[in-house]
């Protein structure tokens, strides 16, 4: 029996120990923006967060989430600045990459809040749109950071570690 | 206007069909419905009587309900062109309607959408027309019903953000649906003179409408064939055989898988239309038991005769091919070719390769199958229902009506889900455990299955005159051909009478005007033989241009001319290159317009440093009936060290006519010069015994990111009428590409993809010689 935490609530599963994160979100729990692209960690579809970094859940078995926070895109719940950015600039083409290239980007931002195009480029070419929108993935990223800091400098400017 | 609809008898397009149609428009559940029908109808009947009681099959039709949502229907499936949004915005154009009030329904597999294809870069230029006609008749009916509410004239109505507008006076469609009474027929000949708005007058059309696709595509909600399921389902991952035909099992062993929990059993597919061959399925109660048992399952095979099959057989059967004396269809015949050559004083010829390329669309194949009250239910995003549907009925050998194709998006298209053989094996697999079955490939069964494009070899020739005029052209291409092994009723007829492949041939059949010119397009029956050739975005034109367009500057440099004036001056569109109204007003001064265009965008006599250059390419899309006109400039860098091409930046003008939704339009080229960027320099597989020897991203690597170079991309403003998108921006890429090289280095490259070492020997070769 594996114990972790998805999207801030308590689940357990029974799957054998080296099925892949993936299916478990998926088949088990019915999560299904996390996408099966490769299974070998090369694509990006099934990017997920454990433990607040980005992981492939293609090739994490569910043995090492034992215990840790998982979030996957169910998990913003419509209230990532990434997801209204990735809306405003008209990003997804079919589609199927983009739950992974918005987890992807989020810890981007998360360590960088405004990343030079250089910065982005480096981090998002881990991952594959072979709709090929990369672009626009670029320009919505920024239109994100950007906003994050008008937020933070509005309203919390006492707390924002990155100003 | 497209191939499939010009070849096929009985299943012709739907606006073909539908000119043959009456359009109704009457009232049924309270809402307001107005469809298509056929012309054959019960004369003692209204509308709102035929609608409401389902009398006959309506297609294309859209409705109204009594709070004023408009739904339309769109026989077309979403793959990342958002083709839902912009069938739509042409319908709410005509209608008047609020864009918020607008949503689109996806159609399942009934045969009353017709023959429906998403592919070829058709849907827009299909269904303009009769939308535009649907939109404007829903238009008079409703005028008409809210002039008598408003009790005015309909001469002084007109409608407005969903309201019928008299004056000051005006009236919701909601309302008026509420409240009014709607009996219309239109005949097809009503419906073909209904007044279009004029292109000043439009506010839906050409105008940015947020894709009604994407919400759902930011936050896993987006449901994918992938995504479905249903109770009492098991998991299915399937065994491919070490040919793609012909093979035969002759054993297997599952002692091993017994021990894995969850498995299930196997099956040895039995497929009725011989389809796939050889194929194993191991179904387990989660699909990860499913992909454990099959990695320790031993199946022991008699291959197909094709095993020792590997690329360089395919181009080498190529080469042989395109060198004989009249092989092959003869496509195009213009002049004397033969006399040209003999008159010649001097001549030309260079030949070049395309190397096997393929889909790897991100949703892996999959599809679920479920066999309930006598109905095969299979669940899978597809481009074609009329294509996929007879393919599992014929494999599971029951009767087309036996089976219903449920749509969902598609995780990627680009011509791998036309023909939804992926469908087969689950069905199969349902079939002979009696149980649901979702069936998934893994990536590397994915690209085991592909249909690939076809490794192609084409001989290019010119004769030239004493003053160096191009006075004959001749051209001899050979690949694998896609339609012949998925679609062979839809092969027309070349000039000699032989059929052949249009998506293996279109792009040949340019519009210079050269006075004798000549194609002869030819089977590769080593590909055909080995594996099943594919539709890949672009189709012919993507290689067969990268051919033409070479060779056009090879001309240019031994003749030491501009290679865009010499472009320029045989754009002169006299003669076949005058083009038709409405499709291709104007012909090739159009394509001439889009190159004078990019040559000042990309600003091209410009001095470029050292070891850079800018190269020049055009094409005219998928198909000469629907041309989109573009010129292409690609801006390269070579590393002459490394034989690196890195592209700095491309330079894109394009005249698709009237711009249904700029901002698609623009995401479509967008993409769509990233895919010739990869499948210039990036793309490639081979056949290696038999299969391809890619079989996931780690050997198959399409252009990430950090290898996206700047793009400038500028649409031509125009009313003319709107032709394709969602293919044509990769077509000059590559030779846009390879020209560019050729003027940075004095390097020609002829085969794709360009790769770092085919630049190093060729440096060596041009130091050898002391070029």
């Amino acid at each position: 029996m594996i114990e972790f935490n998805l999207n801030g609530k308590t689940v357990r599963s029974n799957a054998d120990s080296e099925t892949p994160l993936l299916w478990v979100i998926r088949d088990e729990f019915g999560l299904k923006g996390t996408k099966f692209g490769c299974g070998i960690a090369m694509c990006g579809a099934c990017s997920v967060h454990l433990d607040g970094n980005t992981v492939r859940s293609c090739s994490i078995p569910i043995s090492m989430v034992n215990g840790k926070d998982v979030t996957s895109i169910e998990g913003y719940d419509d209230k990532h600045g990434l997801q209204s950015a990735w809306v405003e600039e008209q990003v997804p083409q079919c589609g199927y990459c983009q739950s992974g290239q918005i987890m992807q980007a989020a810890t981007l931002l998360d360590k960088n809040s405004m990343p030079s195009d250089e910065e982005i480029t480096a981090h998002m070419s881990a991952n594959m749109c072979r709709c090929m929108a990369y672009s626009r993935i670029q320009k919505a990223i920024k239109t994100a950071a950007k906003k994050n800091q008008r937020t933070v400098s509005t309203f919390k400017p006492t707390t924002s570690a990155e100003g | 206007m497209n191939w499939f609809k010009r070849t096929s008898e009985g299943q012709s397009n739907d606006s073909l069909q539908l000119s043959r149609r009456k359009f109704l428009i009457g009232a049924a559940n309270s809402a307001l419905v107005m469809a298509f029908a056929p012309l054959a109808m019960p004369l003692n009947a209204s509308p709102s009587e035929l609608i409401s009681e389902k009398r006959f099959s309506p297609s294309i039709w859209f409705e109204i309900n009594k709070q004023g949502a408009i739904t339309i229907h769109v026989a077309r499936c979403e793959m990342g062109q958002h083709v839902g949004t912009a069938l739509a915005q042409i319908v709410a154009e005509e209608l008047g309607a609020d864009w918020n009030d607008v949503q689109v329904k996806h159609a399942n597999s009934d045969p009353k959408w017709g023959f429906v294809l998403t592919g070829g870069s058709w849907s827009v230029f299909q269904m303009y027309k009769p939308l535009s006609q649907a939109g404007a008749a829903g238009r008079i009916a409703l005028i008409d019903a809210g002039a008598k509410l408003l009790g005015v004239s309909p001469k002084d109505c007109t409608v407005r953000n969903s309201r019928v507008v008299s004056g000051s006076q005006s009236i919701s469609f909601a309302k008026i649906i509420q409240n009014g009474v709607f009996e219309r027929t239109f005949t097809p000949e009503e419906m073909a003179t209904l007044p279009i708005k004029s292109p000043n007058k439009r506010h839906t059309i050409g105008f940015n409408k947020a894709a009604l696709d994407i919400p759902p595509k930011t936050n896993g909600k987006a449901v994918y064939g992938i995504d479905v399921e249903l109770e009492g389902m098991v998991y299915a991952r399937p065994i491919l055989p070490p040919t793609r035909y012909g093979s035969k099992v002759i054993s297997v062993d599952d002692s091993m898988s017994k021990k894995v929990k969850g498995y299930i059993g196997y099956e040895i597919l039995k497929d009725a239309s011989n389809w796939i061959e050889g194929w194993v399925s191991v179904i387990a109660d989660s699909y990860y038991a499913a992909l454990k048992a099959s990695e320790v399952i031993k199946v022991k095979y008699k291959p197909g005769k094709t095993a020792h099959i590997n690329e360089q057989d395919i181009i080498d059967e190529g080469h042989k091919l395109v060198n004989e004396s009249s092989p092959g269809v003869l496509f195009v015949d213009d002049g004397n070719v033969d006399t040209a050559f003999e008159e010649a004083d001097s001549h030309l010829s260079a030949t070049y390769t395309t190397h096997t390329a393929m889909h790897f669309q991100m949703e892996p194949l999959n599809a679920l199958a479920q066999y309930k009250d006598g109905i095969w239910h299979i669940h899978c995003g597809n481009q074609s229902h009329s294509l996929t549907l007879p393919a599992v009925a014929n494999a599971l050998g029951v009767s087309h009506d036996k089976v219903l194709v449920h749509q969902y998006y598609l995780g990627g298209g680009f011509g791998r889900r036309a023909y939804g053989d992926y469908a087969i094996p689950a069905a199969l697999t349902a079939k002979q455990i009696g149980k649901p079955v979702k069936l998934i490939f893994t990536r590397p069964d994915d690209s085991k299955f592909d249909q690939a494009r076809s490794a192609s070899v084409q001989k290019v020739s010119a004769a030239l005159d004493a003053d160096n005029g191009l006075i004959g052209f001749q051209h001899n291409i050979c690949a694998g051909w896609p339609t012949l092994a998925m679609a062979p009723p839809f092969m027309p007829k070349g000039k000699d009478g032989n059929h052949f492949d249009p998506f293996a041939t279109s792009g040949s059949d340019h519009w210079y005007s050269i006075p004798n010119t000549r194609v002869r397009t030819i089977n590769n029956p080593t590909a055909q033989a080995t594996f099943s050739p594919g539709w890949l975005r672009s189709v012919g034109p993507g290689w067969i241009s990268f051919g033409a367009e070479s060779f056009l500057d090879e001309i240019a440099n031994k003749i030491k001319a501009d290679p865009i004036v010499m472009r320029l001056t045989m754009l002169d569109g006299q003669g076949k290159n005058a083009g038709h109204h409405p499709h291709s007003t104007h012909g090739a001064k159009r394509l001439k317009a889009v190159l004078e265009h990019c040559r000042d965008l990309c600003n091209w006599n410009r001095k470029l440093p050292q070891g850079e250059g800018l190269g020049i390419a055009t094409c005219f899309g998928q198909e000469r009936e629907m041309p989109t006109w573009i010129a292409c400039a690609a801006h390269v860098a070579l590393d002459k060290q490394s034989g690196e091409i890195r592209v700095k930046k491309i330079y894109m003008s394009i005249d698709c006519g009237t711009v249904v939704s700029p901002d698609s339009a623009r995401a479509q080229i967008e993409g769509s010069i990233l895919w010739g960027i990869s499948l210039a320099l990036y793309e490639g597989s081979e056949i290696k015994s038999g299969n391809y020897a890619s079989s996931n991203f780690h050997d198959y690597t399409p252009l990430r990111m950090h290898q996206m170079p700047e793009m400038e991309i500028h649409f031509i403003e125009s009313d003319e009428f709107p032709v394709g998108l969602g293919e044509p921006g990769v077509i000059a890429v590559a030779p846009a590409i390879a020209n560019a090289v050729f003027n940075a280095s004095g390097v020609r490259l002829r085969t794709l993809p360009m790769k770092p070492e085919h630049v190093r020997n060729a440096l060596k070769k041009q130091n050898e010689v002391g070029v």
